[in-house]
């Protein structure tokens, strides 16, 4: 099957239940909002192909699954993300404060280099607003990522937020490829999805 | 703990390690509810993976209730320790990166420790499983590089396949042609059963079978050690099914017929419980049990966890993790050593590019071992450090003291530079399946000593079999493409379902396309 994009990058989205992550897939992969049918009939994650400078980006997004619930997320969970959304609810404090722990359980699990990027969903709740935007900025720059506030019900930023996060980690991606060309076996393989016969002999994938 | 969980569920499964969450994943994917409890606050139990500082915590606590791990004990090899240094620190100068207790811990979460390692066969049980499931999604694996035996004291790579035993040059050409025969005659064994070669072989031993085709001495250690795995007991039967098994892996994924999951067999009990929760299952790690009992009328199980009783038609749970099963006597089952090295065992063929993951499996006289080593490219451990495994079913508490006929063939030609070891028992029910158990509580087994998990998906499908009859077992997950429309091929976008402005721009899309074909 010939290839349909020029890299596969794999996202994750973290932060307490019902701050809206599952919504958030829903509304960048599907343009929908409702999502009670999820766990009858087993979605995991979601894909949707985006094209940034002349180049398809095929974005691969995982659902934590319920998993974040007692803060059971499996360390595999964490293996080979690139990006990472952490989400909070601008409308629960807890979600906000509980950001700081996510961020520890990713340094602890997910590779050094992961890109991130902090989002402030439910914005279209103004009057059950507990967050202040700025609050939300101050934390960003203390952890030197991105941050918007978005709305997966209105349809505010999900998009943006998204091709933001996409469009850090290709730079990234094309800066490590120029500075060590060729690229070497291992994790970058699946950066660049390059599926030649000597990666598909190193490191398989059971398909 | 906040709680606002359901109370009552199908099947309530304790202990997340690899038979317990296969079943939950069978369960919660034919729609039943299941609540997955676990009082470590990591996956997998025994079979799981963990870094260096938690498998001290485990080694160090041998109090632990729900544990079946035992007798653990660990030393560190270097200059900066404290307990113990050995003959081989003089080495320690000259090479360039230094690994000390510090480095090491300094990186603790770098390391995938399996505490039961297993090396899968590519067509095997779990590869079929997997596959089968489509659980494989979670999962990414590395082949293994060299299936080693020992030769005169030396560890060397057996040739597998056709064009590695034609490649060979430690057979001669007759060599070549008797292991290929051998390895023809063992394929087709089976295909019919009236074979006369092999019918005077029935009830006879593997050994007996192997001396009748006149192999030479190297052949025949070859395929006892390597590809048959054998030892002088096995039984013919047994023997050829052995290599079938490895012939049949062969050629799938890379040179040898061994697949190692990337980052530790750990992620299988992980996968397995992601499946579930994919279907809804609910997990709570660090949440252990304090009573089991059944309602006499309603004939449910009540499990009460920290306060909250939780009702099910059915438990199924690791042993010792319910309060009835502690009593239970354990045995020692596996006495398994663990080694950091900063160097890789074996000369340079063996660990090309920065060490291999190769496996060798010792002999004893009839008492056998698994070695394995992993680089860092099994994801179970950084660059520059050797992760070495050995297991050896257990022959008594003293898990050092049975595997020292083993390190000792191991190390006595090379002298790999020991970090940090240790050492300690796994252990099992002495009477399995039947502490206070009824119609409602099943346990699972301990790990047994095998190399992959034949045992441990035939202990889940039998479990899982009592529990639910007449349903399959862990059909086929669909894959994302199939329940969802892709975004990068409109056309496969169901127009009803879309909003009327989106549908206006697909048909502007696709006039625009045919536009496009006329100019060319």
């Amino acid at each position: 099957m010939a290839k349909t994009y020029d890299y596969l990058f794999k996202l994750l989205l973290i932060g307490d239940s019902g701050v809206g992550k599952t919504c958030i897939l829903f509304r960048f992969s599907e343009d929908a909002f409702n999502t009670t049918f999820i766990s009858t009939i087993g979605i995991d994650f979601k894909i949707r192909t985006i094209e940034l400078d002349n180049k398809k980006i095929k974005l691969q997004i995982w659902d934590t699954a319920g998993q974040e619930r007692f803060r059971t997320i499996t360390t595999a969970y964490y293996r080979g993300a690139m990006g990472i959304m952490l989400v909070y609810d601008i409308t629960q404090e807890k979600s906000f404060e509980n950001i700081k722990n996510w961020i520890r359980n990713i340094e602890e699990n997910a590779s050094a280099d992961v890109e991130k990027m902090l989002l402030g969903n439910k914005c279209e709740l103004h009057d059950k607003r507990q967050v202040s935007k700025e609050r939300g900025e101050q934390l960003a720059i203390e952890y030197g990522i991105k941050f918007m506030e978005t709305s997966a019900k209105a349809s505010i930023n999900v998009e943006e937020a998204f091709l933001t996060l996409a469009s850090d980690i290709k730079a990234k991606t094309e800066k490590r490829m120029e500075a060590n060309n060729p690229p070497k076996g291992g994790h970058q393989l699946k950066t660049l999805d390059s599926r030649t016969k000597d990666s598909w002999l190193s490191r398989c994938s059971l398909l | 703990m906040a709680d606002d969980l359901p109370e009552q569920f199908d099947l309530i499964v304790i202990g997340t390690g690899f038979t317990e969450s296969c079943i939950a994943a069978a369960a919660s994917r034919v729609g039943k509810t299941v609540l997955h409890l676990d009082s470590n606050d990591y996956y997998g139990n025994v079979w799981g993976s963990v870094g260096v500082e938690d498998l001290i915590r485990l080694l160090a606590s041998d109090a632990v209730l729900h544990s079946t791990l035992r007798n653990g004990s660990y030393t560190w090899h270097d200059e900066s320790g404290d307990t113990s240094t050995s003959e081989g620190d003089e080495m320690k100068e000259e090479t360039g990166q230094q690994w000390t207790r510090e480095t090491v811990l300094a990186m603790s979460r770098r390391f995938c420790i399996d505490l039961c390692p297993r090396i899968l066969y590519s067509s095997g049980e779990l590869v079929q499983l997997l596959i089968q499931s489509n659980i494989c999604r979670y999962t990414e694996f590395r082949a293994v590089d060299n299936v080693c035996m020992q030769q005169n004291g030396n560890i060397v790579s057996i040739p597998c396949s056709r064009s590695d035993i034609f490649n060979t040059k430690s057979l001669t050409i007759v060599e070549k042609r008797l292991l290929m025969k051998f390895m023809n005659a063992c394929n087709d064994y089976g295909e019919d059963k009236c074979n006369e070669d092999t019918l005077a072989f029935r009830g006879r031993t593997f050994a007996e079978y192997l001396q009748a085709q006149r192999v030479t001495e190297k052949i025949a250690s070859c395929v006892m050690q390597a590809i048959a795995m054998c030892g002088p007991n096995t039984s013919f039967e047994e023997g050829m099914l052995r290599t079938q098994r490895f012939l049949r892996s062969l050629g799938r994924y890379g040179n040898t017929p061994f697949l190692y999951p990337m980052y530790g067999c750990g992620e299988f009990p992980q996968s397995f419980c992601r499946q579930c929760a994919v279907y809804g299952g609910i997990y709570c790690l660090q949440r252990s049990v304090d009573d089991c009992a059944v309602d006499a009328n309603s004939k449910e199980v009540l499990i009460s966890s920290a306060g909250t009783t939780f009702r099910a038609k059915h438990v199924v749970s690791a042993p010792r993790y319910l309060p009835a099963s502690r009593d239970c006597v354990m045995r020692p089952h596996l006495s398994r050593g663990l080694f950091l090295s900063s160097t890789p065992l074996g000369n340079e063929v063996l660990n090309k590019g920065g060490g291999g993951v190769n496996i060798l499996r010792l002999m004893e006289g009839v008492r056998e071992a698994i070695f394995i080593q992993l680089s860092h490219f099994s994801g179970a451990c950084p660059k520059g450090l050797y992760l070495f495994h050995v297991t050896t079913p257990a022959v008594s508490d003293d898990p050092a003291e049975d595997l020292r006929p083993f390190t000792m063939q191991l190390f006595q030609n090379s002298t790999p530079e020991i970090v940090f070891s240790s050492y300690f028992t796994l252990t099992t029910q002495s009477q399995p399946d039947k502490v206070g158990a009824d119609d409602a509580v099943f346990y699972t087994d301990a790990p047994s000593f095998e190399m992959d998990f034949y045992d441990a998906i035939a202990n889940a499908r039998d479990i899982f079999g009592r529990l639910y009859t007449d349903v399959e077992f862990l059909p086929r997950a669909p894959d994302v493409e199939e329940i969802v429309v892709d975004g990068e091929d409109p056309s496969a976008l169901n127009e009803h379902s879309l909003p009327e402005d989106l549908r206006a721009q697909l048909q502007d899309m696709q006039q625009a396309t045919e536009q496009m074909d006329i100019q060319d």
